[in-house]
């Protein structure tokens, strides 16, 4: 690592005004007051701190122990904040992150990955479609792969450095994931196999809570195989699917896409990239201790490979049987998410193959070459700028909500969102789809409709007890026999909804937005669907999780600081 | 006039991205508003959207 750049002071203000500028260009819009809404992003004022939140009974814990850690939060801090400042540290810490995992002969080389990697496809579509949780993973990633070199090189107070990085990934399955697969492809030396155990260890505690989560929950492990097909990565442009993933693209999703990605000259712009990462990646394995290099691209193949699975002849069939008998295999069918650790090493690649090109060239020619891979991201993709190009705008949830949560909350039970539908288009949230709100706004358990709605193509969702209402609907039956003590009606939303369903409940509010009704034979027990034992192996696993992150921030504390 | 040349070259590299990187930003945003509208009122008119049907997550 003799001709990796000792950085200075001013280095470090550089990397940190120009992630500062990026988080403000892609966030600016949220200078609003409001919540952005969009798809699978929703904020509430104070989201209440409840058992099917922390543990989902009825579904597939995808976002476990996020809710949690949202649900605390939010007890002090109101929704909006928290919304800005996890979305302002995704993009920041991501930025810095690049910039400094790094092993770079220049301060610019820093700037061009900061920028690369806080401006990626995989973060626009990820943003866009409203994942942040997963995004905080992408944020820790190189954070976790420094982290992780540092325990393998056997630094002084590298452990606890990788635990802190590891535990924010581990707020989602997929980042838990994530987080455990670039450990154990990085960590592991032969000198050291203690410390390697401990880390791999470590951080595998760290995925506890959902794992525990999965084991009480009565939804069972399968999904519905039609996911993998709905889910598969999607070509953007000419260059399909792989060509899509290349870029560190392919979404499944149309409207998550940045428009700029249907461009014909990305492929061609990627290709470019895929050169300079080719002319980067020798100097990243010079540059790394010993297999450091030769680790990072094999993380980084591992994240292609399994991305790719869903569109790759035969991959897809094995994945839909996967789906369907294996429990917990439902990860995979959205595979492109895998693809964080080929993004962060095609980005350190890339700038370090601009530095390559930039050495022994004249100085205007290499700084050309040096703000020409700066700009370039944000040149061929600039539709992320300013909130995705306005897709991420703050609206205000109508006056109805209060009042209904109010009502509810004077006698909780369980509550069925009307109409029948996952997703809603609200008109005070104008063109936007968003994830129904309802579950994270209201104090007591709410039933949605769990079936997902891929263009025509119907996605199963994994909840018995919806399987159950929606049966007792289908025959005719009125909700009230259902056994849920409140119905709130959404207005202005599509979805299934027969007037017959509401016969013997007493509307208790009627607004513009929400109608709220009572029903006069629900039991008078709300149901409890978590059983005991499950609720202590859940408060086990996030038990550990507070200690493993407590006992590695006793350790970062204590440390003396390190060159690096 | 080798120096000058480079100079130029990669002046005018950067220039371009940088013209590039700005018009396509401003020219996302100035049209953001008026698209979605147009693209929400369409929707409507042509009543694509069935009110019984459940919102679409998404389309490929």
């Amino acid at each position: 690592m003799a001709d990796v750049q000792r950085w200075t002071t001013r280095d470090r203000v550089i990397l940190h005004l120009v992630a500062a500028a990026v988080t403000a260009l892609v966030l600016a819009p949220l200078a609003a007051p409001g919540y952005v809404l969009l798809y699978d992003m929703v904020f509430v004022p104070r989201q209440p701190l409840r058992w099917e939140l922390v543990a989902p009974a009825y579904s597939l814990p995808r976002a476990v122990p996020l809710d949690t850690v949202v649900s605390l939060v939010t007890q002090l801090l109101p929704g909006w904040l928290v919304q800005r400042l996890a979305l302002a540290g995704v993009i920041f810490l991501a930025a810095v992150g690049a910039g400094r995992v790094v092993p770079a002969g220049r301060p610019s080389t820093r700037l061009v990955a900061a920028i690369g990697y806080a401006w990626t496809p995989y973060l626009a579509e990820r943003l866009l479609i409203g994942q942040w949780g997963l995004l905080v993973a992408y944020a820790a990633l190189p954070w976790i792969v420094r982290a992780a070199l540092s325990v393998r090189s056997g630094r002084a107070g590298a452990l606890p450095r990788l635990l802190l990085a590891a535990a924010p990934a581990a707020i989602t399955p997929t980042g838990g994931l994530l987080a455990v697969a670039a450990v154990v492809a990085l960590v592991p030396a032969r000198a050291r196999p203690r410390s390697a155990a401990m880390a791999v260890c470590a951080v595998a505690a760290l995925n506890g809570p959902w794992l525990a989560a999965t084991l009480v929950s009565a939804a069972g492990g399968a999904s519905d195989p039609a996911g993998v097909a709905a889910f598969a990565a999607r070509g953007e442009n000419w260059s399909g699917p792989l060509g899509a993933l290349a870029a560190t693209g392919g979404v499944w999703s149309a409207e998550a896409t940045p428009a700029s990605r249907s461009s014909p000259v990305i492929p061609l712009v990627t290709l470019g990239l895929l050169l300079l990462a080719g002319l980067g990646f020798s100097r990243l394995r010079g540059r790394l201790p010993a297999g450091g290099g030769d680790r990072l691209a094999l993380l980084a193949a591992g994240g292609f490979g399994l991305s790719a699975l869903g569109v790759l002849p035969g991959g897809d069939s094995g994945l839909r049987w996967m789906v369907e008998q294996v429990p917990g295999a439902g990860l995979l069918r959205d595979g492109q998410k895998f693809l964080a650790p080929y993004a962060l090493v095609l980005v350190i690649c890339v700038a370090l193959g601009v530095e390559r090109l930039a050495t022994g060239k004249a100085s205007a020619m290499a700084g050309g070459l040096t703000v020409g891979a700066m700009l370039l991201p944000i040149a061929v993709m600039p539709d992320l700028a300013l909130g995705g190009a306005g897709r991420l705008r703050p609206v205000s949830y109508p006056s109805d909500w209060h009042r209904v949560a109010e009502q509810v909350a004077e006698d909780p039970g369980e509550v069925l969102s009307l109409p029948l539908s996952a997703y809603r288009a609200y008109p005070w949230n104008p063109g936007r789809v968003v994830l129904d709100p309802l579950p994270r706004y209201l104090a007591t358990d709410v039933l949605t409709d769990d079936t997902l709605y891929v263009g025509d193509l119907s996605v199963a969702g994994e909840n018995p007890r919806m399987r159950e209402v929606r049966r007792l609907l289908a025959q005719g039956r009125p909700v009230a026999v259902t056994g849920v003590r409140w119905v709130v009606i959404q207005h202005h939303t599509p979805g299934e909804l027969d007037s017959s369903w509401l016969t013997g409940l007493q509307a208790v509010h009627q607004g513009p937005s929400l109608t709220l009704y009572r029903n006069p034979v629900a039991p008078p027990d709300p149901n409890l669907p978590s059983s005991w034992w499950g609720r202590w192996v859940m408060v086990a696993a996030l038990a550990v999780d507070a200690v493993v992150v407590l006992i590695a921030a006793a350790g970062t504390l204590r440390r003396r600081p390190t060159a690096w | 006039m080798r120096r000058m040349l480079t100079l130029l070259v990669s002046g005018l590299i950067a220039a371009v991205l940088g013209i590039l990187a700005l018009a396509g930003m401003s020219s996302a945003v100035t049209t953001t508003d008026a698209d979605a509208k147009k693209a929400i009122e369409q929707v409507l008119k042509s009543g694509k959207q069935d009110p019984t049907k459940p919102q679409v997550y998404g389309t490929r």
